[in-house]
């Protein structure tokens, strides 16, 4: 090859690899990570990237260099050399991705294993996934259950998950893990959020027709700020659990991700309109709290017009007798007042 | 056509006693197809309600088994029955005469041969093609119908249940309806002449293989007029949200999977053996083009793999209309045991999806550059590579699903490693167009396409096979991007090319070049501006199948619909350019592209048995430039020779 084309190929590849620098480090592409596995997850990301650069920025000069430079002629009916191979080349071809490859397996499994490592005092919260709702259970603080997730910072965190009906995925971007929930089993994740503040929990399992209203938070607080919450909330209510009133029943089962209730600000459109049960029960021809407790607890008993069976989930015959009689009730009031 | 094909047209032969009433509707066709549809449809009915009624199950008149032994089982079976792909084994079967073959369901010679049971390859390889380009299209406009709900955030013209029906059946159909078998069509068509062969090993099965694609395809569109919609759970379809909360629908993607597969399956073996067993004298494994090795490995994978998608999808299937419990974990069903099936076949679909592109990109690169491929025999050795090591690599679509942990970094070394031999084919394409002459007509532009797409694709997948991007990345658009850049960026573009490559032998026509190239380069910017941003919004935070996203997503999503109508756009072009090129296009001439495969050296379209006499193969099919290098001597053909008599 004459220097002049080695210059030129290398310019290319110069070129081309600037563009795909620029495009990576333009743009915003990872969430600012809030927690020390996202940071991690992050040094592998641009870690591989910049391998990733190299190779494209290679393969991409030599593509355009060839365009340019060995273009045929419109009357040029010749043939290229014929060569066959280059056996020094193609081992170079294979050895030095096998090294490259290799390089990025060991990164890869070094952070894993160090994003798995559990630290001493790590908090423990089961996470309970069903369509369309999360719930979260401190056993560390009398079962408290909450529907979002609030966590102290710096605090190693290994979450539990159970399922109740399909496969959902537990991920908050900012902190770079996630984990599918899956009905039998209980699969864990490790986390240590590292930054105060208020993140999405989004499902990311496609889990039904509610999938995408499928979302929370996760607060991370202070360690003290988190001790005066868990304690708080156990004091206010005298009960481990908060969460029978017929509002936070609602609430913390999702309801709102399917339903349009006014007093509880849902606007879900995926199931029929709440605010609408008198009428409803007067089609159903039941009596108003008969018809609301079967629909909740047998879905398919009947069904409102224009709404296809089997899309209500049918796990909320396991509410316990009180959280589903306050159900009822808040539903029952709230459709009067709307 | 050739003197010497006009031999065979013998009309067909049927018994003198019969009836042309008779023989309208009890002679194969699509008269008979429709009585015995309705027929083995009432009879599937009968059965069930039977069945239901002696054993006391209540009610008798029970919608899913109905549905699917009568509409998604035996209907099917009648309509093929019925069409005739049974009638020679049936004759054999039953110890009636079997009648002498008589070619007359050989060959086309008006177009209403290409709509019934025909068992000429080339024919074949034509059904196939314009079928799935029909699946494309279809495919294609529900890919527009989400992206343009997805245009703006909230709610705009569907509901949910329609949402995911779109997607879902988008993928169902790209993927066992156009890709796969599209690959299937190029293959029939190129492969036996290839080979320097007369036809498939097995041309009834293969027919029987085209035949049952249509209802593949015919079920999984047909899910959305089930009452309560189509199936919606993806279409990794995974259990229990589809072996259990799903609509009927999700039957018809079970049952419609199987009829894909089984043609599928059959279509591989008939590769396998026309390959082992079919090829002209001299034509060694080492002289194979690389297309053929490509088809070759394709279906040892398709052979080997396919079994379990079907497993996978029967078992869920009984679980739906059965209430089995194989994956209901209430029961003592194993959720994450569907994955593991389910994957051990749509891994190696992926290598099924690539690598009979990558023979195609071996052929156009290597007939467009006038150069031998570089390393051809590393190139065949690296598919080999691809397949063996592509049925380690499953699980690594599973790095979050709760598996066994240790299982993560074994999966994630193979997965890494699959690139190397990848790698090698990339670097050793690049090898060929080095010093070449390149010629830029529309198959190599899209060659080119292909390369650099593919690359990037190849890369986001590299990034995917590290556990830790793959735990943030999961799930998110980032592999919605990875996937259309190696099944667009990489199959569908080889496809494009394959299709503007052999068009000519085809059709006997040539296509029109302007318009070609107008394609490509919409398809190329269009394409990009569509998938790029994906990347981007994966790795900020956007699931993948939503219906609604965060409205910090909206401007992205926004300029992502506008460039997906721009991609749709393009499929006009290339339309128009394969309907007008093959009405009145410029007749082709034997070996436009000047190359040394045998395909190109018989006429344009190839005589009914493609060639006069078996050619003897002498060499490797890619010497260009070297001076008086022969692949294959042809004896000259009967028509020739009887042209010259005629003329002496």
């Amino acid at each position: 090859m004459r220097r002049g084309s080695l210059f030129t190929l290398i310019g290319l590849g110069v070129l081309a690899g600037g563009i795909a620098t620029a495009v990576a480090v333009l743009l915003p592409w990872l969430p600012s990570p809030a927690s020390r596995e996202a940071g991690r997850i992050d040094f592998v990301f641009w870690f591989v990237t910049i391998i990733c650069i190299v190779i494209f920025a290679v393969v991409a000069a030599g593509i355009l260099y060839a365009v340019v430079r060995f273009r045929a002629a419109p009357d040029d009916d010749s043939d290229g050399p014929p060569t066959h191979g280059h056996t020094g080349l193609e081992i170079a071809w294979t050895l030095i991705p096998t090294l490259l490859v290799v390089a990025i397996g060991i990164v890869s499994a070094i952070v894993l294993a160090k994003n798995d490592a559990l630290a001493k005092d790590t908090l423990r919260v089961n996470v309970t996934a069903q369509q369309f709702a999360w719930s979260f259970q401190y056993p560390g603080g009398n079962n408290l259950t909450s529907g979002t997730l609030r966590v102290p910072v710096n605090r190693s965190l290994l979450l539990t998950f159970t399922s109740k009906d399909v496969i959902h995925s537990f991920w908050v971007p900012e902190w770079g893990q996630k984990q599918d929930t899956v009905p039998g089993i209980h699969p864990t994740l490790h986390i240590t959020p590292d930054k105060v503040g208020r993140y999405p929990v989004i499902c990311t399992e496609l889990c039904g027709l509610g999938h995408a209203t499928m979302r929370t938070y996760a607060i991370v607080m202070t360690e003290q700020a988190f001790d005066r919450w868990l304690k708080g909330q156990t004091k206010a209510t005298g009960s481990p659990n908060p969460a029978t009133s017929g509002a936070a029943v609602f609430k913390n089962n999702g309801c709102g991700a399917c339903h349009t209730l006014t007093a509880a600000g849902a606007t879900g459109k995926v199931g029929p309109d709440l605010d609408d049960l008198t009428q409803s029960a007067q089609k159903a021809g039941q009596p108003l709290q008969q018809f609301v407790e079967t629909s909740v607890t047998d879905p398919n008993a009947y069904v409102a017009p224009g709404f296809p069976k089997n899309v209500m989930p049918q796990t909320f015959k396991s509410l316990p007798k009180d959280q589903l009689d306050a159900l009822v009730q808040y539903l029952i009031q709230s459709s009067k007042k709307g | 056509m050739t003197a010497v094909t006009a031999q065979h047209h013998h009309a067909p032969v049927t018994p003198a006693q019969h009836g042309p009433l008779r023989r309208y509707l009890l002679g194969p066709g699509w008269i008979r197809a429709a009585w015995m549809f309705c027929l083995l449809g009432g009879i599937g009915f009968g059965l069930v309600v039977l069945a239901r009624w002696g054993g006391g199950w209540h009610p008798i008149l029970d919608g899913p088994p109905i549905v699917l032994v009568s509409l998604l089982v035996a209907a099917p079976v009648g309509f093929l029955a019925g069409l005739g792909t049974f009638d020679y084994w049936t004759y054999y079967a039953l110890g009636h005469p079997t009648r002498a073959e008589d070619h007359s369901g050989h060959g086309a010679r008006t177009w209403k041969d290409y709509f019934r049971v025909n068992t000429d390859h080339k024919v074949i390889g034509m059904q196939y093609l314009v079928t799935t380009v029909v699946f494309f299209l279809i495919g294609g406009m529900l890919a527009l119908l989400v992206r343009a709900e997805l245009a703006k955030p909230g709610m705009q013209f569907v509901d949910t249940q329609t949402f995911n029906g779109l997607f879902s059946v988008h993928a169902s159909l790209m993927i066992f309806l156009f890709v796969i078998p599209a690959f299937a069509g190029l293959a029939n068509f190129a492969v036996p002449l290839m080979l320097g062969a007369a036809d498939m090993a097995f041309p009834r099965l293969n027919a029987l293989s085209f035949w049952l694609l249509p209802i593949a395809g015919v079920m999984m569109v047909a899910s959305f007029l089930v009452p309560d919609g189509a199936f919606a759970c993806g279409w990794t379809g995974y259990a229990p949200l589809c072996s259990d909360h799903q609509p009927l629908g999700a039957v018809f993607f079970n049952q419609g999977v199987q009829w894909a597969g089984a043609s599928s399956i059959m279509t591989a073996l008939n590769f396998l053996v026309t390959i082992i067993t079919m090829r002209a004298p001299g034509m060694t494994f080492w002289r194979m083009p690389l297309l053929v090795w490509a088809n070759f490995t394709t279906s040892l994978l398709v052979v080997i793999a396919t079994p379990f998608i079907a497993g996978s999808q029967f078992f869920s299937m009984f679980d739906h209309v059965m209430h089995t419990a194989f994956f209901d974990p209430n029961n003592g069903g194993y959720v994450l045991g569907y994955q593991h099936i389910f994957w051990f076949y749509s891994h190696p679909a992926v290598y099924i999806m690539m690598l009979p592109g990558f023979g195609i990109m071996s052929e156009v690169i290597a007939v467009f550059s006038r150069k031998p491929i570089f390393g051809y025999r590393l190139m065949a050795l690296s598919l080999m590579a691809i397949v063996v090591l592509g049925f380690s690599v499953w699980a690594h679509h599973m790095f979050v699903s709760g598996m066994a942990t240790w299982l993560r970094v074994p999966m994630m070394v193979t997965t890494l490693l699959i690139a190397i031999p990848t790698g090698i084919k990339i670097f050793s394409w690049l090898g060929t167009i080095w010093n070449g002459k390149l010629h830029f007509n529309t198959p190599f532009l899209f060659a080119l396409g292909f390369l650099s797409m593919f690359v990037i694709g190849g890369l986001s997948g590299v990034m995917l096979g590290a556990v830790p991007i793959d735990i943030h990345v999961s799930d998110t658009y980032f592999v919605v991007a990875h996937i259309h850049y190696v099944l667009f960026g990489g199959s569908v573009f080889t496809i494009f090319a394959g299709m503007y490559y052999w068009f000519p032998k085809m059709t006997g026509r040539m296509y029109d070049e302007r318009l070609g190239k107008l394609h490509f380069w919409m398809t190329f910017v269009a394409f990009n501006c569509t998938f790029f941003p994906m990347h981007l919004i994966g790795v900020e935070g956007m699931p993948r199948r939503v219906a609604d996203y965060a409205p910090r997503f909206a401007s992205m999503n926004m300029f992502i619909s506008i460039s997906s109508f721009a991609l749709g756009a393009s499929v006009i072009v290339f339309l128009y350019n394969m309907i007008t090129s093959w009405r009145t296009g410029e007749i082709a001439p034997a070996n436009p592209w000047r190359a040394l495969t045998l395909e190109w050296q018989v006429s344009s379209p190839p005589p009914t048995f493609n060639f006069t006499e078996i050619p003897q193969v002498v060499g490797s099919p890619y010497e260009y430039g070297v001076p008086g290098a022969q692949h294959a001597i042809l004896a000259p053909s009967r028509a020739t020779e009887v042209e010259k008599e005629v003329h002496a």
